[in-house]
């Protein structure tokens, strides 16, 4: 080999040197253009999982993705429809620019699939198909192509984005779900108290607050023992809270009557009582407790009730049957014949005044009361109730005492006779024979006040809120034997209620034994007007009784 | 290693060599330290609340790794390394991002032993497009990338008008000062923040302002 042909070999073997670094770097900037693109994937990726990570709702989701992804592919319009196991339509949750053209719904993935076939101008991409349906549409705004590694992206992410809105659409179905019961408790009439597992309150209803007097904050937090006072009001042992048994067993209580400490004092309670989860391997306890004594009170009327009733209907009709049997027997002497016909006819009407007053007290509970209102002199009316009386006699026991100047009032006359009649006819049946019954007027403008006195039994204190209730009969009467239905002060209230007014039960103001009735009504507006220029407005206080009971008023 | 090295000149006022860059690498260190929590609480605000801490982790590796190379190990090569160091060491999305910055700035640098004013401009480009690159970002999306165009984009012109290196320091660290600034109205467009949406405005982008934090550590202020 000469030189020459080393000379020769050398340039050759050179060039081919050179041929092949040149080769190796393209190689190299190949791989790194490729190591970089890969980066810069994994990268879009990363930030993708990090969006789709930070929860919120399917909506703020759906935004947030629509956004990225289209950015990735180097777009500038896009939207996001999103359907769900239901079956209902996909709906577009998002969208980016002036994609105003894009349908709202679509009744599946496949007519989504359909639609998007007539569309080159989109880039669609399913990134879940049925039964939970994802799809994003992508363009550039002047037909430019999308970059097809941010496709790539949105493609590999496609498990993680089905994952993510799986479970923002659980999430908010569990929000909704949390909401409703939320609503559930706090609408509850019942109380609903909640402990967590060292019987410290976490939750205490809209309806226990106000039984108990307690704010939320205030019970939350306290011993369910300290909160609800179920010991100091007669209840269980603190040693036997069935909130801490239901805890520490773990089984329900069904149905436990005790007490708690009300407002005003102690509260009969019944209820059950359930165990329940807080955590994993944490217990807590909800007590669903009913107040007892509306209930009580209302068993108590429908006892009384059924026990005056009876006795109210059975003892004229005995008395009805014996005396008919008796005719039917037996050969009277005429006067005889006569007297007991007349018996039978005095117990008919009894009988028959008994059932109109049981369908008064009926209907005034169930249909509004509609009043004819005119002007009247209460005068007059007091008049008529003494013509009346007088047919037995007992107009001579009707004392007045009516200013000759009192003022017309305005009400419906047969309903205010009415009130007359009972409360008149009350004080005459309860006081001693002769003993007068004193009917008495004031003006206590806008208001004419009405007080009806007699020298009767009384009504006791502890009777005096109940006596207006229906077929409540205070003790003293019931003990008396004096038959009665416990309506007459009933129908009286909601009669003088109907017209505004109040009706009141208390002492005479001179200190002698029985009762004073206080009821009002209203002045005929014309004369309300020129007397104070003022409209009724709340009843005015009863005068003369230091211990008068306002009824319900 | 920077702890042992005499009081290095500021970086800008001459050429930066290997030496001056460690400095530089640890000064970023102790401003990340001291105003991690600052960092942390503006994250809080627009992202998962851990921006500083993340940073402050980073840039301790950065100094571990640094300690750990040779001294004639040159900018680029460290530079590179460093960058591989903040996207294993960084969490979210802000390592990634640093890292890509300093590794494409690293690339740029090549096999010089020092680093004069053209070529520093040079490289924060590099910086800048590849972090933009990575980031899919633009300016205005309210990021680092807001601190780091200007930034870049200036020290670029202070080097086209011959600018000596001092001035150039201090149009380049006023413009990422601005940039960081705008990102307070902006509404965030990239990251965790865009959730957000119109409630992102009103608050400084964390990645901005740890940008600044960087940037003025490296020109040695």
């Amino acid at each position: 080999m000469t030189d020459g042909d080393g000379a020769r070999f050398g340039a050759v073997e050179r060039s081919a040197f050179e041929g092949r670094i040149a080769a190796l770097e393209r190689e190299a900037k190949r791989a790194f253009d490729d190591a970089q693109r890969e980066a810069d994937t994994l990268f879009a990726q990363y930030q993708l999982s990090q969006l789709v990570a930070s929860g919120g709702s399917a909506k703020e989701l759906a935004g947030a993705v629509l956004l990225e992804l289209t950015r990735l592919a180097a777009g500038d319009e896009g939207a996001i429809w999103l359907g769900d196991r239901t079956g209902e339509p996909l709906q577009l949750m998002a969208r980016i620019g002036s994609t105003n053209d894009l349908p709202e719904h679509f009744a599946d993935a496949a007519a989504a699939r359909r639609w998007a076939g007539g569309r080159p101008d989109l880039r669609f991409v399913v990134l879940s198909d049925e039964p939970s349906p994802t799809i994003v549409a992508i363009r550039a705004a002047d037909g430019r192509a999308l970059d097809e590694d941010g496709i790539r992206v949105a493609q590999l992410a496609r498990h993680e984005l089905a994952v993510a809105f799986a479970g923002a659409r659980l999430r908010e179905a569990l929000e909704r779900e949390g909401h409703d019961l939320a609503a559930i408790v706090d609408g509850a009439t019942d109380v609903i108290v909640q402990v967590d597992e060292a019987c410290r309150i976490t939750r205490l209803n809209p309806a226990g607050q106000r039984l108990l007097g307690l704010t939320n904050a205030e019970a939350v937090g306290r011993p369910c023992g300290e909160a609800l006072g179920c010991e100091a009001a007669g209840g269980h042992r603190d040693a036997n809270c069935p909130l801490a048994e239901t805890i520490r067993t773990g089984q329900p209580i069904g149905y436990l009557e005790t007490a708690i400490r009300g407002v005003q004092g102690p509260i009969k309670v019944a209820g059950g009582y359930s165990p329940g989860m807080s955590r994993p391997g944490g217990m807590r306890a909800t007590a669903i407790l009913r107040d007892l004594s509306a209930a009580e009170a209302l068993e108590q009327l429908r006892e009384g009730f059924v026990a005056t009733v009876s006795h109210e209907l059975r003892t004229p009709i005995a008395l009805i049957r014996g005396y008919a049997e008796t005719l039917l027997a037996f050969d009277l002497e005429p006067e005889q014949h006569r007297e007991y016909l007349e018996r039978i006819q005095g117990l008919t009407e009894r009988l028959g005044a008994l059932i109109s007053q049981i369908l008064d007290a009926t209907h005034l509970d169930a249909d509004p009361l509609i009043l004819e209102r005119t002007p009247v002199a209460f005068a007059s009316l007091v008049a008529r109730l003494h013509g009346d009386l007088a047919l037995t006699g007992d107009d001579r026991r009707l004392a007045t005492d009516l200013p000759s100047d009192l003022p017309p009032i305005e009400v419906d006359p047969s309903r205010v006779g009415r009130i007359l009649e009972n409360l008149v006819g009350n004080a005459l049946k309860y006081a001693p024979d002769e003993s007068p019954v004193v009917v008495r007027a004031v003006v206590a403008t806008p208001w004419l006040q009405v007080h009806i006195d007699d020298e009767g039994i009384g009504v006791p204190e502890s009777d005096r809120p109940l006596v207006a209730e229906p077929f409540h009969r205070a003790w003293n009467v019931r003990e008396s034997r004096i038959p009665g239905t416990g309506l007459g002060l009933y129908i009286c209230r909601r009669l003088v209620e109907a017209h505004g007014g109040s009706l009141t039960i208390g002492d005479r103001p001179d200190g002698r034994t029985g009762t004073r009735v206080t009821f009002t009504l209203p002045l005929l507006a014309g004369r309300r007007d020129r007397r104070s220029g003022s409209r009724p407005t709340a009843p005015p206080p009863t005068v003369g009784s230091s211990r008068a009971e306002h009824v319900r008023g | 290693m920077p702890a042992s090295s005499p009081t290095p000149a500021p970086a800008t006022v001459s050429a930066m060599d290997s030496a001056s860059l460690r400095a530089a690498l640890a000064r970023a260190r102790r401003t990340i330290d001291r105003h991690a929590t600052a960092l942390t609480r503006l994250d809080a605000v627009l992202g998962d609340g851990d921006h500083g801490d993340n940073l402050s982790i980073g840039f301790r590796a950065v100094e571990e790794l640094v300690a750990g190379l040779p001294p004639e190990t040159l900018p680029g090569e460290l530079l590179r390394a460093v960058g591989h160091a903040l996207v294993s060491a960084v969490g979210g999305a802000s390592g990634p991002l640093y890292g890509t910055a300093m590794i494409e700035a690293g690339f740029r640098a090549g096999s010089a032993a020092t680093i004069d004013l053209a070529l520093a401009a040079s490289m924060l480009e590099a910086a800048t497009d590849g972090l933009a690159r990575r980031g899919r970002c633009t300016a205005g999306d309210k990021t680092i990338l807001d601190t780091l165009r200007p930034a870049a984009d200036a020290l670029s012109a202070a080097v086209a008008a011959d600018a000596d290196a001092a001035s150039a320091a201090r149009s380049t660290i006023r413009a990422a000062l601005a940039g960081m600034r705008s990102t307070r109205p902006l509404v965030a467009r990239r990251g965790i923040a865009l959730r957000l949406g119109e409630r992102s405005a009103g608050h400084l982008d964390p990645g901005a302002v740890s940008c600044l934090l960087i940037l003025l550590a490296l020109a040695g202020r």
